[in-house]
């Protein structure tokens, strides 16, 4: 009984804690795997790590650079359509130079700092890639290679460079651009958005006030009128059907009306008649 | 002079005709269709991975299947992601964080709090970049709906490789199975790596409905749970005091989300001494690690996680990128109501894949656990060929063991779970003996895939004489060859050719076929009438007669009222003029 007491009191504080924010690591305290790749238990990791080593072609390092770059959802939000982005969509570096970056994570889920493209004398699969689990910082080095090229920089997460964490990293004057980099390059195959504008939102109310308007002021005219019909023409009625019987009245108010659903036929035929005969004028024509 | 040369040029063109008719009267001929290039049925990877071995002290049970779990991986989902070696981690394609294990409060030799971290992975989805599919994880040879799961966290790259687009071990349907012990603390927490909220609902599980800090836990947005976003992660906690199969699936949009393949299997182990349960299941099938409650009972354990998907609704994240389309195309245009199930999986995969990864491999003699799950949106009726099984469990609950019912078809509503015991004595009843028994749905659609067969769930529970050194059926019937080609899929390959010596029911090649003028019906002999024509017959004699004597009659009765008429003119006349004048 006092051991599930105390289990249970362990358990509580553990679980305590575990539902604070998830907290800001900073990878610092590597394993080297050799190869340049260094990892920690909790999940930070460098690929492709190179401090010393000059890429053929550079006779030195030509410059020494530091970058801080973020990654999140947030920076997102300056490209809409789009779900996760670096800060920076774009570098330029000389060739032949020696670039840290500072990668951090501003999000509680797995991001990646991922670049292609390098010389795999150099680098494994020539990649150089950083990678945080969750909230934090890591720092990696490369030299860069002394031709001119540009870059892909992305998160390679399942949908993240599709859904916007892509960039391109120009050394000298580089290779040229990539596609789909949010804000700087077209996708190369575009959503269609024909079928994407919105009802007026503005208009839609208005309308609807117009109509209740409008409604009001056509139940005040109806009123006159029928008023003033009825003004005119009880005077006559009386006349017509003076002497009559309450039957008689009946049948003659049937009459009229008979008579005068007889004209609306007769208007509504001839009106066809007319649509109808245009047409078949028109089939002539041709 | 010009009538003769016509009438000659007729003569000679009748005279023609039955020549050229010969040489058109034919049916167009046959040919033989490529089958394009034909995948390995199995490409034996790594053998070493089949055989039972210890992993980290963990014992891992010999999985004769063509696609086998990689040990190290069951080593690391066994012992956790923190108390293996590097060395061990780096064979597989977890976060370091991914299974934490710790903290045997209760001293019985077991880790009590589990920590199990869950991204969400669209696998099949569109590129904005290529005109292609990224990345990609096939059902069969060439098919690749879009689909999304939850997959244990993993690290490095989405894809198996720098150059091929598949995605790696870890990313693939179904979602995977959770094991958990009894009494166990577990900390379920949803890192949101896409691009769509989604939550997580314990279905079946025994979990508060808030947490200790007062968060919702039952994953349901309308009542209890803000949406997890894209970018967030958030903690489930549960502590289950039940053991049984059960279900978490994300309930955002639930109808639709579900069927996307955010749905998997949890499953609560009984609670023993020193249990270590193996955590995930990554792809379901053979448990190469069954805990102690099982192994008192069963020689073995499978996941059978049943799926279906509707290509329309697979298709859309195929089609558009940006995430505001794809909600709208999804949650607003999409009509579930009109949907059809066109894929069946078993374990993610459809005949003939399920064939490396999903068979069930027997000895006689043996009791096998089936753990079945349907998360289609219709009732299933899985039959086991050669076997009844008995089920044990309805939903993670025990039946009654003295009501407990052996059949050979297994209805399984949707979410539904059956636990099975397949016995393997071969006692005519349990079993009949040894030999390739496949089982499949028996709602005959979930034997195609898109409607074709052969495809969809079917899967074999294969006595070992009966596979190969590779871990395939070595069957006796029609070779399963063709079915592993994208031609057969694509509905380009006649189904049954080759089937003998000549392709009689092969591919009909009908360019430049003209039909012949239609044959002339002669009569040889006066054969015997049809029973229509000598129906007609009588009829048509019956009413001859008939017809005439009422026409006759009727004749009659009309010309004596027109002489009525006629003799009573006057008196008409006058009566019509004074109704008039009245």
């Amino acid at each position: 009984m006092q051991k599930l007491f105390i289990a249970t009191i362990i358990a509580l504080t553990i679980s305590s804690t575990a539902f604070a924010e998830k907290e800001f690591l900073n990878h610092t305290r590597l394993m080297d795997h050799g190869d340049g790749h260094f990892m920690d238990m909790d999940g930070g990791m460098i690929m492709g790590q190179n401090t010393d080593v000059l890429p053929g072609g550079c006779d030195e390092i030509e410059a020494t650079e530091e970058i801080t770059v973020h990654a999140g959802h947030k920076y997102a939000e300056k490209f809409p359509g789009r779900m996760y982005a670096f800060d920076i969509q774009e570098y330029h570096f000389k060739p032949c130079t020696k670039l840290t970056v500072h990668f951090i994570n501003d999000d509680s889920i797995r991001h990646q700092w991922m670049m292609h493209g390098l010389p795999r004398y150099l680098y494994p699969k020539g990649m150089f890639h950083m990678e945080l689990t969750g909230p934090g910082k890591i720092s990696g080095t490369l030299i860069f290679p002394p031709n001119d090229k540009t870059y892909l920089v992305h998160c390679d997460i399942s949908q993240h460079m599709e859904k916007g964490m892509k960039a391109q990293l120009k050394i000298g004057k580089g290779s040229g651009d990539l596609p789909s980099i949010p804000g700087v390059t077209a996708n190369v195959i575009q959503d269609d958005y024909r079928d994407s504008i919105p009802e007026p939102a503005v208009v839609a109310p208005a309308t609807a006030k117009l109509a209740a308007e409008s409604s009001d002021s056509v139940i005040s005219g109806v009123l006159i009128i029928g008023l003033a019909i009825g003004l005119v023409l009880a005077p006559l009625l009386a006349t017509r059907f003076k002497g009559m019987s309450a039957g008689e009245i009946v049948s003659t108010v049937f009459e009229l009306v008979a008579k005068g659903i007889g004209i609306v036929i007769k208007l509504i035929t001839s009106l066809i008649n007319l649509v109808s005969s245009k047409k078949s004028i028109e089939l002539s024509d041709k | 002079m010009q009538k003769k040369t016509l009438s000659i040029l007729l003569g000679v063109a009748v005279a023609l005709m039955p020549i050229l008719a010969s040489a058109a009267v034919g049916l167009p001929k046959t040919v033989k269709v490529d089958k394009g290039p034909v995948e390995t049925i199995c490409s034996a990877g790594e053998p070493e991975w089949r055989k039972a071995q210890t992993v980290e002290g963990v014992k891992i049970q010999e999985s004769l299947r063509c696609n086998p779990d990689n040990p190290a991986q069951i080593a690391a989902e066994v012992k956790g992601t923190n108390n293996i070696s590097m060395e061990t981690l780096m064979n597989t394609y977890y976060a370091a964080d991914a299974i934490i294990k710790k903290n045997d409060m209760d001293g019985d030799g077991d880790p009590d709090l589990i920590i199990i971290k869950l991204e969400v992975a669209e696998l099949n989805g569109h590129s904005p970049d290529f005109d292609g599919l990224v990345p990609t994880f096939d059902i069969a040879p060439g098919v690749q709906p879009g689909m999304w799961v939850f997959a244990p966290k993993s690290r490095g790259m989405a894809t198996n490789s720098f150059v091929g687009t598949d995605a790696n071990p870890l990313l693939r349907a179904p979602s995977p199975v959770i094991r958990v012990e009894q009494g166990d603390t577990v900390w379920i927490q949803l890192e949101n790596s896409h691009y769509f909220p989604h939550t997580i609902h314990l279905h079946g599980v025994d979990h508060p409905w808030i947490d200790n800090s007062g968060e919702g836990n039952d994953g349901v947005p309308q009542t209890s749970d803000k949406f997890v976003l894209p970018g967030q992660s958030k903690t489930y906690e549960i502590r289950p005091r039940q053991p049984g199969t059960f279900v978490y699936h994300c309930h955002v949009q639930t109808h639709v989300h579900l069927a996307m393949g955010l749905v998997g299997m949890l499953i609560v182990e009984e609670n023993r001494p020193n249990n270590w349960v193996q955590t995930f299941n990554v792809g379901a099938g053979q448990v190469r690690h069954p805990s102690k409650a099982i192994l008192e009972e069963y020689d073995s354990e499978y996941d059978l996680h049943y799926h279906a998907m509707d290509k329309e609704l697979h298709s859309i994240i195929q089609e558009y990128n940006d995430p505001r389309l794809i909600a709208k195309k999804m949650n607003r245009e999409y009509d579930l109501t009109d949907s059809t199930e066109d894929y069946h999986t078993l374990n993610g995969r459809s005949f003939p894949y399920t064939l490396r990864e999903s068979i069930i491999v027997a000895e006689p003699d043996k009791n096998i656990k089936l753990r079945m799950f349907n998360s289609s949106g219709e009732m299933m009726a899985i039959h086991t060929h050669g076997h009844k099984a008995t089920i044990t469990h309805y939903d993670g609950v025990e039946h009654n063991p003295i009501a407990q019912i052996t059949r050979d078809v297994y209805d399984i509503a949707p979410a539904q779970r059956n636990d099975l015991r397949i016995s393997t004595v071969d006692d005519g009843f349990h079993s009949y003996g040894e030999g390739i028994w496949i089982f499949h749905d028996h709602r005959e659609k979930g034997i195609t895939t898109n409607g074709m067969n052969p495809g969809g769930n079917v899967s074999a529970l294969v006595y070992k004489k009966y596979l190969n050194e590779v871990g395939l059926p070595m069957g006796i019937g029609e070779s399963v060859v063709p079915l592993f080609t994208k031609k057969f899929h694509d509905r380009k390959l006649p189904v049954w050719q080759d089937i003998d010596g000549w392709n009689s029911l092969g591919e009909i090649d009908g360019k430049g076929y003209k039909a012949p003028a239609a044959g002339t019906p002669m009569q040889v002999e006066a054969g015997p009438k049809s029973l229509k024509a000598i129906l007609e017959a009588e009829s048509a004699s019956a009413e001859g007669e008939d017809s005439s004597f009422s026409n006759f009659i009727f004749g009659l009765l009309i010309g004596i009222a027109l002489y009525i008429l006629f003799l009573n003119r006057e008196k008409i006349m006058a009566m019509v003029s004074s109704k008039g004048g009245s």
